[in-house]
């Protein structure tokens, strides 16, 4: 073993460059596939399993039949005059979207070796160095693949790189401890402070995330807080005090982030055959945002940005 | 009545004035010129024609133009520091004028066929596009620019050509005088007829500056503005012109010397620049190194910057971004691009413009003078003669042939590439014909009599600055439609070559037909899927990068026949549309008659992140690198600017692209929602401003067609 990790492959489900959203300046984010988490108003629902899913838009669709002819089980089928896909009978291979030009048809998620995705991300280096920016790895959760992560993690600081890990805290801490010294600035996701509420809509317990917030805190990390605001899920005055006390006591939190929800992801989760169980198709309401963000600076003291 | 008060009513008469264009001119896919609409009871005709009813040489120009400011309708607006507004555009008042071809008293016809072959813009007979040097006229007033054609008359009176051109000078000069004289004769009137009392030592301001100025040269930033004002005018009347100059440096003596001697404020001085910016919209540099490096930014560089964001209307002032500039001149220009959104200042890059107008041959002091002063174009105020965006190959036509050649015996994609350069040689050839051309006959055709005053060596050798006047000759040339004939090699080299999932013959067929055939539209698809031109180290990329190697390989480095230097860029200008009807659909998935692609942009929407970053790094790696620019039209959505951080990240956005060797940015601030709407209803939105290209415009008065490529560049849809 050389130790060298440029050569490992990991599972991602985009790379977007001039990402201005996920840390200071201008960024690339490397997006990984794969999440503990099944928030109900996620908003890359393609991100969530770590298999290859297929995208189907059937909108799209031009008719050319080269998916009805090459798909081994058949899934693709025109009835009534329309395209339908089978998700039942897929096997998610990939055939049908290999030769789908109106792109109806869609792999989500594609394997890459570090070494590839470091490529692509130096690719804006110039401008990272001029604005103060980097490489954001998020997800699906990045610790979802945590020898992936960290091995993207080391190998961009080699590279001089500021990095951002933006997590939902939901992972072992041994991998975070694993991670931390080629992390510059933690993004981390506070989505629901009440516990309950935050199983019920995320299907998973909060306090092990306010642990390693805790911890990551105590080791000295940089931290912005990250807090999607979902109507008539988490839009209440209590969840906002809650953020400003767990703010107020972390010791090196630069700043806050409120994210306005918006209901893109809801349009994404039929085509890939989920279900949408969130039921809103409305924007966060943008006076309310900003009420809570003008609450949140004056309980806290601490930079709030609304994203 | 104070100046916000004043700036407001100006600015609204300019917006009744902008309606009132596009109801009576129609829609113009141009400038909003600073022009007004004549009184509906004015007539005039040229007094000089020949018997086809247009009319040249400078004994003509000379006698027309002097009779057309002895007759132009005098227009005051009490609320203005500056006196005067222009209505006409003598050039185009020729019978069989035409936008994309001039008229041209001599005949060419040995070349048109290989023009039209190539569809070459080829400048024959095209004037202004040069940058006059503004302090010549500033030193001397229109008198004393009278006393130097009357001296070289002295010198040359014995040699016909120079005694008509001289003639013609003064007769432009006497025009001129005579239009300023009853301004101000006119504002006198006014004076005993205005009650506001602002408005009447407004006036009576007015009336001195301007019988100061019939003959003598400006003393006060007040006089200078109404002085280039003046010759803008007549300028633009003449022959449309529009260049302007390093505009702070030009203000700055004469606002320095005010403030000392306590005659003006900030505020005044902001207002009268107001008032010059509002008069037309002529292109202005701001900042950058002087000959020495030094940085030019002054307070007079930031007073202009307000005074344009006090009047919002159209404007074209461009930031020149150094390494030892004013980084706050730099911060300034981009907020006031971010809060007004209209598409101003532009910004232009300093190291690669000088590195590259140096491989021309010219030392690095001169390199640095050669400024920002049009649509895409850099010049050398008063000493160089260009023609400078109206020469033009439109590359996809050339290809076009080049390709319908290839399939006459066993195609090949070498075979393709051997034949397009072979038929852009002869494009080259053509071009360089063509400049020889209008540069022997010009002068016969339409001297350059308003720009000849501001330049160096016209007036004093009694030559045209087309015909020998002008100290240098660096011939502009650009290509166009870069990404269009990139991705048309990159898809045949992905689709026929590497994938073989498409024959020649069926690509023939299906490009001939439109796409018509049965599986016509399956193929475009796939066409248009391959890999482009500004997704980074695609066979796009690769293509892109090969164009330019061969543009600056025919370009550049040689001279027409008559020694004339030409210098390589990549422009459409606005003539997108037009390229695009001559070319009949190509490979890359564009259907015949469509737009060809804009400048050395890619293709919109050829990366699905639409990552400016990689659109930045594209456009850069291809700039042809001697100087003249391929410009990056940048459309930044409105939801960028609502980032807390917006201005520093569009400010590391353009640093990084002017780093990485970008020449000029134009920009347009987005409002996706607006736009369409607009599209819809244009009269909607008469305020909307969007930049075109080089120049910016009013939404409303574009044409349907120009208004949807605006919209497509908007909505980045993929052919």
């Amino acid at each position: 073993m050389c130790g060298c990790t440029s050569g490992m492959n990991g599972t991602i489900f985009d790379i977007k460059r001039f990402a201005i959203h996920d840390g200071p300046g201008i960024r690339t984010t490397v997006f990984l596939k794969g999440c503990l988490l099944r928030c109900l108003w996620c908003h890359n629902p393609e991100s969530q399993k770590i298999e290859h899913e297929i995208l189907f838009i059937p909108d799209k669709c031009i008719g050319c039949g080269w998916c009805f002819k090459n798909c081994p089980k058949h899934a693709h089928k025109m009835e009534d005059g329309k395209h339908v896909l089978h998700r039942e009978e897929c096997i998610r291979c990939g055939v049908c979207a290999e030769k789908c030009y109106a792109g109806a048809i869609e792999v989500i998620g594609r394997e890459a070796t570090v070494g590839q995705v470091i490529e692509e991300v130096l690719m804006d280096k110039p401008f990272y160095d001029n604005s103060g920016g980097g490489m954001t790895v998020s997800g699906g959760e990045p610790m979802f693949q945590p020898e992936f992560t960290a091995a993207l993690l080391s190998e961009a600081k080699k590279h001089g790189l500021h990095t951002c890990l933006d997590t939902c805290g939901f992972a072992a801490w041994k991998y975070y401890a694993a991670v931390m010294d080629n992390v510059d600035l933690f993004l981390f996701d506070l989505k629901e402070t009440d516990p309950e509420k935050h199983q019920e809509t995320t299907g998973v317990l909060l306090e092990p995330i306010l642990e390693t917030l805790k911890r990551l805190d105590d080791a000295g990390k940089q931290i912005y807080l990250r807090c999607p605001l979902i109507p008539g899920f988490n839009d209440r005055d209590e969840h906002i005090k809650k953020i400003a006390e767990i703010a107020i006591s972390l010791k090196n939190l630069l700043e806050i982030d409120l994210i306005s929800y918006h209901p893109l992801g809801q349009a994404k989760l039929e085509h890939i055959g989920m279900k949408d169980k969130l039921g809103i198709s409305k924007f966060a309401n943008r006076e309310q945002t900003e009420k809570f963000y003008a609450k949140l600076e004056k309980l806290t003291n601490i930079q709030v940005k609304i994203n | 009545m104070n100046y916000t008060q004043r700036i407001k009513n100006l600015r609204e008469a300019k917006l009744r004035q902008t309606s009132e264009k596009l109801e009576k001119l129609g829609t113009r896919d141009e400038d909003d010129y600073g022009c007004v609409i004549p009184p509906e009871d004015f007539k005039w005709q040229p007094p000089v024609q020949d018997t086809n009813g247009s009319f040249s040489g400078a004994r003509a120009w000379g006698r027309n133009f002097r009779s057309l400011m002895e007759n132009h309708p005098i227009y005051i607006d009490p609320n203005d520091a500056l006196a005067g507004r222009w209505m006409f555009m003598l050039s185009r008042m020729r019978k069989g004028y035409k936008l994309e071809l001039s008229n041209f008293a001599f005949d060419y016809s040995h070349l048109k066929p290989n023009q039209l072959k190539y569809d070459i813009t080829c400048g024959i007979g095209k004037d202004a596009h040069f940058a006059p040097d503004y302090k010549i006229g500033l030193q001397l007033g229109w008198g004393g620019l009278l006393s130097k054609v009357k001296a070289s008359m002295e010198k040359y009176g014995h040699d016909p050509v120079a005694r008509e051109l001289l003639e013609a000078e003064e007769d432009a000069i006497l025009g001129i005088q005579n239009w300023i004289a009853r301004t101000a004769k006119a504002a006198k009137t006014m004076v005993l007829q205005e009650r506001n009392p602002v408005l009447r030592e407004n006036l009576r301001q007015m009336v001195a500056i301007n019988t100061k100025l019939v003959a003598q040269a400006p003393e006060n930033l007040r006089e200078v503005c109404q002085w280039l004002a003046w010759f803008n005018m007549a300028s633009r009347t003449y022959n449309r012109d529009g260049a302007g100059g390093q505009l702070d440096e030009l203000l700055r003596p004469y606002y320095e010397k005010d403030k000392a001697a306590g005659i003006i404020n900030d505020d005044d001085a902001e207002f009268f620049i107001a008032c010059l910016l509002l008069n037309d919209p002529h292109y202005y540099q701001l900042g950058g190194p002087d000959k020495n490096g030094k940085d030019q930014t002054s307070p007079i560089s930031y007073l202009i910057l307000e005074a344009a964001a006090k009047l919002k209307t159209s404007c074209n002032l461009t930031i020149r971004v150094h390494d030892d500039m004013d980084r706050k001149l730099f911060r300034r220009g981009v907020e006031i691009l971010l809060i007004d959104k209209l598409g101003y200042p532009r910004f232009s890059g300093d190291k690669a413009l000088v590195e590259g107008f140096m491989k021309n041959g010219f030392s690095r002091e001169l390199a640095r003078e050669r400024i920002a002063t049009g649509c895409n174009w850099m010049s050398l105020p008063g000493l160089e003669y260009t023609l400078n965006d109206v020469v033009k190959i439109n590359i996809a036509k050339v290809f076009e042939v080049a390709f319908y050649e290839n399939m006459k015996k066993s195609p090949s994609l070498e075979n393709l590439e051997e034949l397009f350069i072979q038929h852009f040689e002869t494009a080259v050839e053509t071009v360089a014909e063509g400049l020889d051309f209008h540069l022997e006959h010009q002068y016969l055709n339409e001297p350059e009599l308003l720009l000849n005053f501001l330049s160096h060596g016209p007036i004093e050798k009694g030559l045209d600055v087309s015909h020998g006047g002008a100290e240098f000759y660096n011939m502009a040339l650009d290509g166009a439609g870069l990404a269009t004939v990139a991705d048309s090699f990159a898809a045949i080299e992905q689709r026929i070559v590497k994938e073989q999932c498409l024959t020649w013959q069926n690509l023939r067929e299906n490009l001939a037909n439109d796409f018509t055939t049965s599986n016509g539209e399956e193929v475009r698809l796939m066409l248009a899927a391959s890999e482009k031109f500004g997704q980074g180290d695609s066979l796009g990329d690769k293509w892109a990068l090969r164009l330019t190697e061969i543009l600056k390989d025919k370009v550049a480095d040689r001279t027409t026949s008559l020694g004339r230097r030409m210098i390589p860029g990549w422009f459409s200008w606005a003539d997108t549309v037009r390229f695009g009807k001559n070319v009949s659909a190509t490979p890359d998935g564009r259907k015949d008659g469509m737009p060809i692609s804009h400048g050395a942009n890619p293709r919109p929407g050829c990366r699905r992140d639409n990552a400016l970053t990689a659109m930045a790094q594209a456009i850069a790696r291809v700039q042809p690198g001697y100087g003249n620019t391929a410009p990056w039209q940048l459309e930044l959505d409105i939801g960028l600017v609502k980032h807390p951080a917006a201005v520093d990240i569009v400010m590391a956005l353009m640093q990084t692209h002017f780093d990485l060797g970008g020449t000029l940015i134009n920009i347009n601030i987005v409002d996706s929602k607006k736009i369409l709407e607009a599209h819809k209803d244009p009269q909607a939105h008469p305020n909307l401003i969007v930049r075109v290209t080089g120049f910016s415009a009013y939404f409303s008065s574009l044409s349907k067609e120009f208004r949807q490529l605006v919209v497509d560049r908007i909505i980045e849809k993929t052919v």
